[in-house]
């Protein structure tokens, strides 16, 4: 399968920027997502890369066929894309039966009857719907639907599948049955998959790669790794996964701190130190910065009593003592709501501890610094 | 807390230890139901106060004035006896069959064209394309006449600079303006299902191959089945009823429909009030009765042919025309306008100020005001007077009943609310010549002193008002279903009944669609007049009914001049309504 290219990508509604300047590519046999909030523009990217919106400027490629080229003028149609598409509402024509429904694109590649029904029941039973070939869609359910819709996608063996939102109209456990099976499927078929979602666990969960988007740009492209534990800004920490931002001035740079060194700042929170290990030099003294602080990652030492006195452990690295606000039970998990002195803070633990304050520990590699 | 009446007779002292206090209970359940009772009930009585005294009339051997009749069945055997009832049964059938199959053709192809493909300016058609439907419809006929009628303008053009023998006098000629005439309603129809049908239903047979024709025919037309199917029984039955297109154009040349067969029976006969005439009637009313029905069975069974909603891509045209089709389309719709609407009413507008209008004279050698000095005395005026007095009272009354016969049938625990939606639905099924004998006959047998209802203005507004009601009613019951019922729950929490939480939430929340019921109902009654053919007396007369009675005297040029006061009175009403309409919107929006 050839891999699709968006370069340079932008479109205008009215005055409202939709897109400006968007590009990645998708390689062969990857799942790729594009993950943001609703009205970032991944649905207008998609729906450019299918044809069903025309971008202003930019360049759409599928190997060396051009999809858009703006600078050129060249626009191929929707139907000359020859690529896969699963609908949000899943657009399963509803005048036709299962059947019909996924055998109208072999129709329309003019498939000899025998080769035609067989390549439709070999779809259906992949997505376990053989069964229900003769229903009407009105006849199924959500779920059902959703399988009809991805089949008639596949039964043509498209160069690239794209999914718009498939799972948003399903519940939250057969969003989850729906998700594995996916997955599976994917790496049984060797198929490249182009996916655009707003739910982060999604977008974590199935992705060989995520880019980000937000307000028609794009804010980070990398693995679901990279970008949950390197975020590269302080929209991409808060909208993947749960995040504590404190903001820091530094106090001191050991000369000049080679990239990983440990640099003092201060927390403008509580005028307490913290020491980060920083990816790069260019910080002065003064500056301020911010710090993205997963909560999974702060270390809950015990409850004060417990931890010997506090002035000792409060002059370990990192150590502060919280009050704890609030506690909440979520069955493989706590989340407590701390306050260290002025410093609100978020932690989930497996831990459980009791009040009234806690001692809690933050990993100096834990601590990620944002870029301004 | 209110309960229906039913759980707890009005009057039955309060169980001891309940929490209301009996008095407090009285005052909340028996004005609600009792309230809801009358709007029933005064909805009922109109509607059905046609259709029953007309079944009687039809089986008694003598009209119903008259004692001593008895039951007979004569009236039914004289009819189908008849060679020229059976003669006009059979022009009716052809009629409407032509009408219905090329109505259906030419709207469903129009409405995919305006919609689904870019020809210029599809938006501004689909505005002009259903214009006739809110065009008086005599003035349309009369326009026809005067401009490819038997000696109209445009006949000779057509016929021998042409090559199409085309006579509007025969059926099939009358069919022509029928099919002109119904295709808004199709158009109407059409439109509807396809902005229903989500763009991603073509989009996505679009994402896996098929070329923009082919999207067409295999997912977008097969869509609009149940549409095609509505709008076709829709036709057939509005066709069967047809009494001015014949009136006008065939009657004159032998070419009778069963509607006007009977009129013709019924001005025309030996006696007076001919049971032959109501038996006639009854037949046509089984026939619209048994095809509402039919619609009703045969649109039943369309689950599967709803679909979820959603976003799936833009709006883009499915079918994107080359250059020159796209123009030559244009041009095509735009010549279809002109022929069928624009230039019938231009004839008209003409024929209103020349003594003759022909193709041999030029116009300007003809030109007079002697037909609008006309329509400026005498009767001409007193039925303008009327027509605009009875429009004006009856659409306030029915805008306001309709209103709260909706709010019976959508919002209330009424027991007999879902009879309230078929009693409203019903005047439209029923010929508008039935509406007409049907409340002769009711004014005949329930005669108020002085003869308020049969020998007055009123009764005819009483006839029209039941004939437009239903326009009121699509319009409202569309608008109840945009207003949550939540909102109706939160006033009645808050402790209004159900009377003030109509009047002073739900009523006023959907005011716009109120002011369009009260314009269409308005444009409705003043261009009416079949019911009112049977009603009218000499000093009573209305401007259709004038019309076409000065007409069959064989005057053209007051009759065009009428008309064309009709067109202007139905223009400005609209482009009023419109203009209030769209600066109430704004106003709301920006509050």
């Amino acid at each position: 399968m050839p891999e699709i290219t968006v370069l340079g990508l932008s479109k205008t509604f009215g005055k409202a920027a939709a897109l400006s300047d968007v590009s990645f590519s998708v390689r062969d046999k990857e799942f790729l997502t594009l993950l943001g909030p609703s009205g970032c523009g991944k649905t207008t990217t998609l729906m450019s890369i299918a044809g069903f919106q025309r971008p202003d400027e930019g360049l759409i490629s599928c190997g060396e066929r051009a999809f858009f080229d703006g600078a050129r003028n060249v626009c191929l149609a929707a139907e000359d894309r020859n690529l896969g598409m699963v609908f949000q509402s899943y657009a399963i024509w509803p005048h036709l039966t299962v059947f019909a429904n996924v055998a109208f694109p072999l129709k329309i590649r003019r498939t000899k009857r025998d080769a035609l029904r067989r390549k439709v029941m070999e779809t259906l039973e992949l997505v376990e719907m053989a069964d229900l070939a003769g229903r009407y869609p009105h006849e199924l359910s959500g779920g059902q639907q959703q399988r009809v819709a991805l089949a008639r996608a596949l039964v043509y063996s498209p160069e690239v599948l794209l999914l718009d939102e498939p799972f948003s109209n399903l519940d939250a456990k057969l969003r989850e049955r729906a998700r594995t099976w996916l997955k599976r499927l994917q790496g049984e078929l060797g198929l490249t998959m182009l996916f655009v979602t707003h739910d982060q666990d999604e977008a974590l969960s199935l992705s060989d790669r995520i880019v980000v988007m937000n307000g028609g740009k794009v804010l980070q492209t990398g693995t679901p790794e990279e970008i949950y534990r390197n975020p590269a800004s302080r929209v991409v920490a808060d909208f993947l996964g749960r995040c504590n931002i404190m903001t820091a001035k530094v106090a001191t740079v050991a000369g000049v701190a080679p990239p990983g060194g440990p640099v003092s700042l201060v927390l403008t929170a509580n005028g307490q130190p913290v020491t980060v290990a920083i990816p790069h030099a260019n910080l002065a003294a003064g500056d301020e910065v911010q710090l993205a602080v997963r909560p999974e990652a702060v270390e809950i030492l015990g409850p004060d009593s417990a931890a010997g006195s506090p002035a000792e452990s409060a002059a370990a690295e990192n150590t502060y003592l919280a009050e704890l606000r609030t506690v909440s039970f979520l069955g493989d998990h706590y989340v407590y709501e701390l306050n260290a002195d002025g410093q609100a803070l978020t932690v989930t633990s497996t831990k459980s501890v009791a009040g009234p304050s806690v001692m809690v520990r933050i990993p100096r590699s834990a601590c990620k610094v944002l870029p301004a | 807390m209110t309960l229906p009446a039913t759980a707890a007779p009005a009057g039955a002292p309060a169980p001891a230890g309940a929490r209301h206090r009996p008095g407090t209970r009285l005052r909340r359940l028996v004005p609600e139901t009792g309230l809801q009772a009358v709007i029933w009930v005064i909805t009922a009585v109109c509607v059905l106060c046609p259709v029953l005294p007309l079944l009687y009339a039809s089986v008694r051997s003598l009209p119903v004035y008259e004692s001593g009749g008895g039951f007979t069945l004569a009236a039914y055997g004289q009819l189908f006896a008849d060679p020229a009832f059976r003669a006009a049964a059979v022009n009716t059938l052809e009629f409407a069959g032509v009408t219905t199959v090329c109505s259906v053709l030419l709207g469903a192809g129009l409405a995919v064209a305006v919609s689904r493909t870019d020809v210029p300016g599809g938006r501004g058609y689909s505005r002009l394309l259903i214009a006739p439907v809110v065009l008086p419809p005599l003035g349309l006929i009369l326009g026809w006449n005067a401009l490819y009628g038997p000696g109209g303008y445009a006949h000779q053009f057509v016929n021998d600079t042409l090559h199409i023998p085309f006579n509007l006098s025969t059926v099939p000629g009358m069919a022509v303006l029928g099919t002109a005439v119904a295709v808004p309603v199709v158009f109407l129809v059409c439109q509807a299902a396809l902005s229903g049908i989500g763009p991603e239903l073509e989009n996505a047979a679009r994402s896996v191959g098929a070329p923009p024709l082919r999207v067409l025919a295999r997912v977008t037309v097969p869509m609009l089945r149940p549409a095609l199917l509505n709008a076709g029984l829709l036709v057939f039955t509005l066709s069967i009823e047809s009494l001015g297109i014949p009136l006008v154009l065939g009657s004159p040349q032998g070419h009778d429909f069963v509607a006007s067969y009977l009129y013709n029976t019924w001005s025309s006969g030996s006696t007076p009030d001919p049971p032959i005439v109501s038996a006639g009637a009854t037949v046509l009313l089984a026939c619209a009765c048994l095809l509402l029905l039919l619609r009703g069975r045969l649109l039943g069974d369309q689950a599967r042919f709803v679909s979820i909603g959603g976003r799936g891509g833009g709006q883009a045209p499915v079918l994107k025309l080359g250059p020159v089709a796209r123009w030559a389309a244009c041009a095509l719709i735009a010549l279809y306008l002109a022929a069928t609407t624009f230039a019938p009413i231009a004839a008209l507008a003409l024929s209103s100020v020349v003594s003759e209008l022909t193709p041999l004279v030029a116009p300007w050698h003809l030109l007079t005001a002697a037909s609008w000095r006309a329509i400026g005395r005498g009767d001409y005026v007193s039925s303008i007077r009327n027509s605009l007095e009875i429009a004006l009272v009856g659409a306030v009354i029915t805008a306001a009943l309709v209103a709260l016969a909706t709010a019976v049938a959508h919002r209330s625990r009424f027991r007999l609310r879902q009879s309230l939606p078929f009693i409203l639905l019903f005047p439209r099924a029923i010929p508008g010549i039935i509406i007409g004998i049907g409340f002769f006959w009711s004014f005949v047998i329930v005669n108020p002193p002085g003869h308020a209802l049969l020998n007055s203005i009123w009764g005819i507004m009483l006839a029209l008002s039941v004939r437009s009601l239903t326009l009121a009613y699509f319009v409202m019951s569309g608008a109840f279903a945009t207003v949550s019922d939540s909102l109706d729950d939160a006033a009645r929490s808050g402790g209004a009944g159900w009377w003030t939480t109509m009047t002073r939430i739900t009523l006023p929340i959907v005011r716009p669609a109120l002011f369009v019921s009260f314009v269409l109902l308005f444009v409705s009654i003043l261009n009416d007049y079949d019911p009112a053919l049977f009603l009218v007396t000499p000093g009573n007369q209305i401007m259709g009914v004038t019309m076409l009675q000065t007409l069959q005297a064989g005057t053209t040029g007051p009759v065009a001049a009428l008309a064309m006061v009709q067109v202007a009175i139905t223009v400005a009403a609209i482009a009023v309504a419109a203009r209030l309409f769209t600066t109430r919107v704004r106003g709301s929006r920006n509050a």
